[in-house]
Formats: C-alpha cells, sequence, structure tokens
C-alpha cells in the first residue's frame, strides 16, 4: 500500500501540466463528496474576479450625485465638492480619486450597477458580509454562493485552480466543505521550503508527509479539512512556480496589496491554470472617522488596480474571458456623523469591469428624497446580479445554486 | 502535581514569580511602542511565562475585545492595552468592560475619540452588544442608537482618556426596556441584567478551551457560575478546566492551535532559546497578526487557520524548527536521542511522539514514520550515506508538520 501511493505521487507530480488535477489518493474526500456529473457546467473559460470592498463602501461618495442640492446638505462634513467630481451625467459623477475608472468608463467596459442591497437591511457588518455571500437572509446557509457553484461543476473538470483567493484567508463566498481552493498571498513564499543542509532529500520528506495526512483517520476533527487542504497546498505550490516563471507582462501594477494581488491573479489567469473564481479584498471602508482623505486614498488603489489589471489581460488577449465584479455588504448613512465619518447603512453601487461587459448604468439610483432611517432604500436586490453572473457569464443554474431564480437578470454582459 | 493542584496553579497565577521572564524582557530593550518589537515581547510572553494560564487569557481578550496598532498607530497604546487584558485576565467581565470602553486602543479602534452629543458615534456601542457581550438578534437597532448616546463624551485628549461633560448626551435613553439618563458604565451593567451575556461569555469561553458548540447545558451551567459569581471569569475557567466534558475525549485534539499558539508552545516545548527575532513574524505568515486582527471580530479560529497558504507556513516552521543549527536559534535532536540512548527506529519515533503529540499518534501515521526512518538507514534518499542529523532532523519535521500537531 506505502508504495502504490509513493508511486501514485510520483508519477502526478511528473504529470503535472498547466492544467493541474490532485492524485486520488490526497483527494478522496473531495473526489467523494463532488456530484457524479456536473450540473449546468458550460466549459466557456470564462472567469469571474471578486473585488471585495470591506468595510462598508460609502457608495454615495463613490458615484456622486453632485448636482443633487440634498446631498450636500445632508452630509457637509463628508462631501466631495461640485467642482471636483468627475462627471458621468448631468447627476452623477465619480469620486475624484476614480480617473482610471473614468477611463475604462470611456472605454464602454465598466459599468455601474446602482441602488444594491436587500430587503430589511442589516447594519452589521458580519451579518450582512454573511448575507452576501451566502446569498441567504435567514443565516441558514454556512457555504459561500460562489463555493455553491463551484460544486456544480463537473468531476472530470476539476481542477485545484477552478477557485483561488488572494491572501491569508478563504473568503466565505468560495467555502463549501466539498470544494478546497489555494489560498495564495504572496508567490515568492507559497513554496513548501526543505532542510537546506540536505536539499536533494526534501522530495522524500514532502512524501512522507502526504502519506501521514492521507493516513490519518477521516473520523478524527478537521482530518477531512487537513487532508484536503494539503492536497491542494502541494499541487498548486507547483503550479503557481510555473505560472510565475511564465509570466512576462509589460504592465506596471501599483505597488499595493491590492495591484500585486491581481498580479498574481492575472499570472494564474494568463498561466492557464483553470480559474474560473478568484477572490481578492480591500479593507478599510469602514470610514466611521475623518472618512475624507482615508477615503480618497481606497478608491484610489482601487480604481488603479483594477485598470492595471485590465490592461494586462487586454496585453495577454484574456480580456473576453474575464469579468470583475466588486461589492462591498453595505454603503454608509447618508448623514455625516460628528467624526466627520458615516455610519453604517443600506444600499450602494457596485461595479463589473471587463470587455464583455456593457458599460454604462444599470439598476436604479436610490433616491435621496425618500430615506429609511437616514439610510437609502435599496433598488435592486444583490441576487439579481448574482444571478445574471451565473445564467449569462458562467453558464450555470441560478436556481440550482441561488435556490431560487425569481430575482430576474440585468442587461450587464454583452451577448456578442 | 494531581490536576486540581495543576488546575489551582494554573489559576491562582498571581502566586507565582514570574520575575525572571521579566528580566529576560528588560535585557532585550524593546521598544513596545513599536509594531514588530511589541509583536515579539508578546510572543515572547507566551514562550517563557511561568503563568500559561494568564498569557492564554491575554490572547482570549486580545482576540475578544480586539483593537488594532494599524489603526492606534506608534505608541503605548497596543502595549498598554495589552497589559490591560493581563491585569484584568481573570477578573470581572463587566469591570473589563468598562476599563475597555475607556481604553485608548480601543477607542481609536471603534472611532469613539471623537465622539459627540449632536452626533454619536455607533461603532463601539454597536459591536459591544455584537461582538463583546450578547450577540445579534439580541437587541434592536434602536438600541444601538440609543446605548451610543450614553457613550458620548467618552473621548481621547492627546490620546488619553477623557469623559468630556460638554459632549455627554445627559438625556434619558431607551436602552433594552429600560429608561434612565445612563452613562457607558450602566450600559454595561444593563447588558450583564440580560442573561443571554452571561452565556454569550460562557460559550466564548468553553469553546476557546474545550470545543466548539458546548452541549446547552454546559453553557447554562457556566452562565450560571458567572452570574452567581459577580460576573466572574476566574469562576467559569475554573469550572471549564475541571469539568468532566473538558477531559472527555470530545474535548481531545478538538480544536486547530492558533498560529500564535503553535509558534510559542513548539519553541517552550523543546526547550529553545530564543529573543523572539526569528519567530516575531511567523504567526502573521500563517495568518495571525498579533497587534493586528483583520477586522473588529478578531481571527474567526477553528477551520479558518486552515487554508493551502497557513498550511504551507506551519509546515514551514516546522522545518525552521527542526533544521535550527543556528546560534541564536538552535535545537539538536541528535543530542536528545543520545542522552536517552535511543536507537533503534522504532526508539526514536515513540520518542518524538512522547515530547511532542504527549505519546498520542494513529498507529498507521506512527507505521509511516518507523518505515520512513528505516527507510533512510538502509536506503539514503540524497546522495551519498544518511547522517544522524539528516534523519532525526526530518523525523522531527514530520511530527511537527503532522495532522495530528496542528491539533490542541
Amino acid at each position: 500500500m506505502l508504495i502504490t501511493r509513493r508511486q501514485l505521487l510520483q508519477s502526478s507530480t511528473a504529470l503535472v501540466p498547466a492544467f493541474v488535477f490532485l492524485p486520488t489518493v490526497i483527494r478522496r474526500a473531495v473526489v467523494n463528496s463532488v456530484p457524479e456529473s456536473g450540473i449546468g457546467v458550460s466549459e466557456n473559460n470564462r472567469t469571474l474576479i471578486i473585488v471585495q470592498m470591506a468595510g462598508g463602501n460609502d457608495g454615495l461618495n463613490t458615484v456622486i450625485p453632485y448636482t443633487d442640492s440634498r446631498y450636500y446638505d445632508y452630509r457637509p462634513e463628508v462631501t466631495i465638492p461640485q467642482e471636483q467630481v468627475i462627471p458621468l451625467n448631468d447627476e452623477v459623477g465619480f469620486h475624484p480619486s476614480l480617473t482610471e475608472f473614468k477611463s475604462l468608463w470611456d472605454e464602454g467596459v465598466l459599468a455601474i450597477v446602482e441602488g444594491m442591497g436587500y430587503p430589511e437591511p442589516s447594519y452589521s457588518h458580519f451579518q450582512s458580509m454573511d448575507i452576501w455571500r451566502t446569498a441567504d437572509l435567514e443565516g441558514k446557509l454556512k457555504n459561500g454562493w460562489l463555493g455553491r457553484y463551484l460544486e456544480t461543476l463537473n468531476r472530470d473538470e476539476w481542477s485545484t485552480f477552478r477557485g483561488m483567493a488572494v491572501g491569508r484567508a478563504l473568503p466565505q463566498e468560495l467555502s463549501s466543505p466539498k470544494v478546497s481552493i489555494p489560498i495564495v498571498k504572496n508567490v515568492v513564499t507559497y513554496r513548501l521550503k526543505g532542510d537546506p543542509s540536505y536539499p536533494t532529500a526534501t522530495q522524500a520528506r514532502t512524501e512522507g508527509l502526504l502519506e501521514l495526512y492521507a493516513a490519518a483517520p477521516p473520523e478524527k476533527p478537521y482530518a477531512t479539512l487537513l487532508d484536503n487542504t494539503m492536497g491542494v497546498a502541494y499541487q498548486s505550490v507547483q503550479a503557481l512556480q510555473q505560472a510565475d516563471q511564465a509570466y512576462k507582462s509589460a504592465i506596471v501594477y501599483p505597488d499595493t496589496p491590492l495591484g500585486k494581488g491581481l498580479k498574481l491573479i492575472a499570472e494564474a489567469i494568463t498561466g492557464n491554470l483553470g480559474i474560473t473564481v478568484g477572490h481578492i479584498t480591500i479593507g478599510g471602508f469602514d470610514t466611521h472617522a475623518d472618512q475624507r482623505a482615508k477615503h480618497s486614498q481606497l478608491l484610489k488603489i482601487l480604481a488603479e488596480g483594477i485598470h492595471a489589471f485590465y490592461q494586462d489581460l487586454k496585453a495577454h488577449d484574456r480580456d473576453r474571458d474575464v469579468v470583475v465584479m466588486t461589492w462591498s455588504e453595505f454603503g454608509r448613512r447618508v448623514k455625516s456623523n460628528a467624526s466627520n465619518g458615516t455610519d453604517h447603512g443600506s444600499a450602494g453601487p457596485l461595479f463589473f469591469i471587463g470587455t464583455k461587459v456593457v458599460g454604462g448604468f444599470h439598476g436604479q439610483r436610490p433616491d435621496l428624497g425618500n430615506l429609511d432611517k437616514d439610510n437609502l432604500r435599496f433598488t435592486t436586490d444583490f441576487r439579481t446580479v448574482y444571478t445574471t453572473v451565473l445564467e449569462k457569464w458562467l453558464g450555470a443554474s441560478a436556481e440550482v445554486v441561488l435556490g431560487d431564480n425569481r430575482f430576474g437578470e440585468l442587461p450587464i454582459f454583452s451577448q456578442e | 502535581m494531581g490536576w486540581e493542584a495543576t488546575v489551582d496553579y494554573l489559576i491562582e497565577y498571581q502566586d507565582v514569580d514570574d520575575s525572571e521572564l521579566e528580566s529576560r524582557l528588560a535585557s532585550l530593550e524593546l521598544d513596545l511602542e513599536r509594531f514588530a518589537p511589541l509583536q515579539r515581547w508578546w510572543l515572547l510572553h507566551m514562550i517563557y511565562t511561568k503563568r500559561p494560564l494568564q498569557e492564554k487569557m491575554v490572547l482570549f481578550w486580545h482576540g475578544l475585545l480586539t483593537s488594532s496598532f494599524k489603526k492606534g498607530g506608534k505608541g503605548p497604546h497596543m502595549c498598554n492595552q495589552n497589559e490591560l487584558f493581563w491585569e484584568h485576565a481573570l477578573g470581572r467581565y463587566d469591570t473589563l468592560l468598562k476599563a475597555v470602553s475607556r481604553d485608548p486602543a480601543m477607542l481609536m479602534w471603534l472611532d469613539s475619540k471623537s465622539n459627540k452629543k449632536d452626533a454619536p458615534n455607533e461603532n463601539f456601542a454597536r459591536e459591544l452588544m455584537e461582538l463583546f457581550t450578547m450577540g445579534i438578534g439580541n437587541y434592536t437597532e434602536r438600541d444601538v442608537r440609543e446605548s451610543a448616546r450614553a457613550f458620548t463624551g467618552y473621548t481621547l485628549i492627546k490620546k488619553e482618556f477623557v469623559f468630556n461633560r460638554n459632549q455627554h448626551d445627559f438625556g434619558a435613553k431607551h436602552f433594552l426596556g429600560r429608561t434612565g439618563n445612563f452613562d457607558g458604565d450602566d450600559i454595561v451593567d444593563i447588558i450583564f441584567e440580560e442573561p443571554v451575556a452571561a452565556e454569550f461569555i460562557s460559550r466564548k469561553l468553553f469553546e476557546f478551551f474545550a470545543y466548539d458548540d458546548p452541549e446547552p447545558d454546559i453553557v447554562l451551567s457556566l452562565a450560571n457560575t458567572f452570574r452567581s459569581n459577580n460576573q466572574s471569569i476566574k469562576a467559569v475557567v475554573r469550572e471549564i478546566l475541571t469539568s468532566l466534558a473538558f477531559y472527555s475525549p470530545k474535548a481531545y485534539r478538538a480544536k486547530i492551535k492558533s498560529p500564535a499558539e503553535l509558534v510559542a508552545s513548539t519553541v517552550r516545548i523543546l526547550g529553545i532559546e530564543t529573543d523572539g527575532g526569528v519567530l516575531r513574524k511567523l504567526p502573521d505568515d500563517m495568518g495571525q497578526s498579533l497587534f493586528n486582527p483583520p477586522d473588529v471580530s478578531g481571527w474567526a479560529g477553528g477551520p479558518a487557520w486552515i487554508n493551502s497558504s497557513n498550511l504551507l507556513q506551519r509546515l514551514n516552521f516546522a522545518n525552521l524548527v527542526a533544521t535550527a543549527r543556528r546560534n541564536i536559534f538552535n535545537f539538536d535532536p541528535y543530542e536528545l536521542v543520545t542522552q536517552k540512548n535511543i536507537t533503534s527506529a522504532e526508539g526514536i519515533v515513540d520518542y518524538f511522539i512522547s515530547v511532542l503529540l504527549d505519546g498520542n499518534m494513529p498507529p498507521q501515521e506512527r507505521e509511516i514514520l518507523v518505515e520512513y526512518v528505516r527507510g533512510l538507514d538502509t536506503q539514503p534518499s540524497g546522495t551519498g550515506k544518511t547522517t544522524e542529523d539528516e534523519k532525526l532532523r526530518s523525523l522531527v519535521y514530520l511530527v511537527l508538520a503532522s495532522p495530528d500537531y496542528q491539533l490542541a
């Protein structure tokens, strides 16, 4: 048995191509639980990249109703002066930090979906994030909507990199007990170190370790998690190092965690690792105090990072395969507080960026004249956007993934 | 020591002299107003303290009543908050919360520093109920707004706490069904009149020490102890550590070690001498940056500690320890087994299982280790002959990197 395992492991190492499959011995638990026949799989090589703006982005100061005097009356401490707004039309414009978004807008590859939210909004970061991540208002589902989507993919076409998240934590959107995905912070440190005195012995030692993980009694707490994660880690290290070495780009990414993270995702996409869903978070949007400078900085990081990413995909001729979607757990209170900031609010806009995106406005702008306790009333359910992404971009069944198909769709993606 | 005496020793830590640790730290002259030296300072506390329970409680409080160096910035505030947790580690929870509501690091973290009566900042009031004492669903949005008014005027001047009477809202507040001219301390007292608050903290403590999702009876009993002992954390922790549940098989290796605990306990068990320089950043790489939590809810912990990135860094930590041959960070397994006069493959495997896994590794895993060691004896993996050094160090690596060692 021992020899069989080792042979399996060795043969699988030799076979590691750009498209990575795990050997059955380390993937037993995952493989056993992924459905025999995938549902709604469309082999379209399309990729969705989620950029989470964590903390609750102030939508009103992102897409600004700069000709509405109520905007200036409600929040004098945090408003953006009219002359600084980058106009998109006579009613709204971008925050001045979003110059790169304006150029994407002018190219027609940036969509703004306004008024995103859901009924009876939660003002808790964690509850609202859970709602967005699980697409479940009741709080009963624990797995992420994209984790559930990944479960539906055909196991024959499964690859380690179907999902990938940049950071040190698994984002709940992608969580599923049936699917383990690589979480990568930095490609340089994403490797297994050996004994520097005996470098040639590392491979045998690593094989011993894989055997240990495979042999652990599966009924013990966390045994399956540890075994699956070990398998994914081992396989993804090699694939990612290869992709990193092969990657060349003339695009200079901004030197920010978001910029570096998006570059890593671009390496994985252009290295054909088979990414269907990628995820990265930019935090810090919880601007309760001294909002102006912080928010301005964050939006600049956001726009510059995504702009570079899009240019890079274009240069690699992959821009038609990839869309970026942003989201944030809520917007902020229309009225500012006494700390020159804003407290937790409700509805806000989100963005789609990509060559296949129908640029312009989608959804409906919330009405500053019809507030709910100083908060905007949402106009577009976030599950409408999820339905659109699943059905029109990923070619999956929204009914299967969301358990519901009554949310309708928006014309966000070009059908050409 | 019997287990009752051990529990006493752990809990009655005020009787334990820890001056050796203090002189060790003093000799390093760390600048505790800066992030990296502060992380080192705390990690060294965890490694070398003779009061491990007190230090474990500080970690518990840092995860629950969390704040971040990244928001407070350079200065003594995070160190002071850590010492506040140290001082109140097993004290009364209401007392601790009242102190925390005045703690500069917390006031900066939750934006209470310019909290004024005309426009109260809700951040602290919300998290006090949602994350610290009750959990969502046990209060209304109105309770959030009203209690935020009670904390108005809790502010900082030159990063020191002041109660600014001019910015405090002295009007009547309606909070959790009561009405009165409440201030922040009243809010804390009212919260602890709610049964759910005792259950909330009891569950958190049990989950920290034993296992997740405890049986309702256990939580109710602990909550009862908490209430009948004036919100005493010590009483709850004593009950946990002396409970049958804590010694049951269900509680055995039921938790993933947090990165800080993994690093500190490994160095502690193996008796490695270090000034913490090589260790400081390791918990960060494994997903637990001390003094810099990801958000106001601290670290999710549990299964969230294990993903491909964090696991790789855990394995690389095992490698760092197993291959420690430097003067500043040295571990020599050869010396250990020679002292014990152990030579057989089974003997050395069992020895390291006893040191690192309290003698308990599933037999099929142990068998893999024995085969591995025998294989190196008869069929060297690298070029040339396998040395004892290579053999023992790779065995120690495998034990430290094993799935069992990730659990506590």
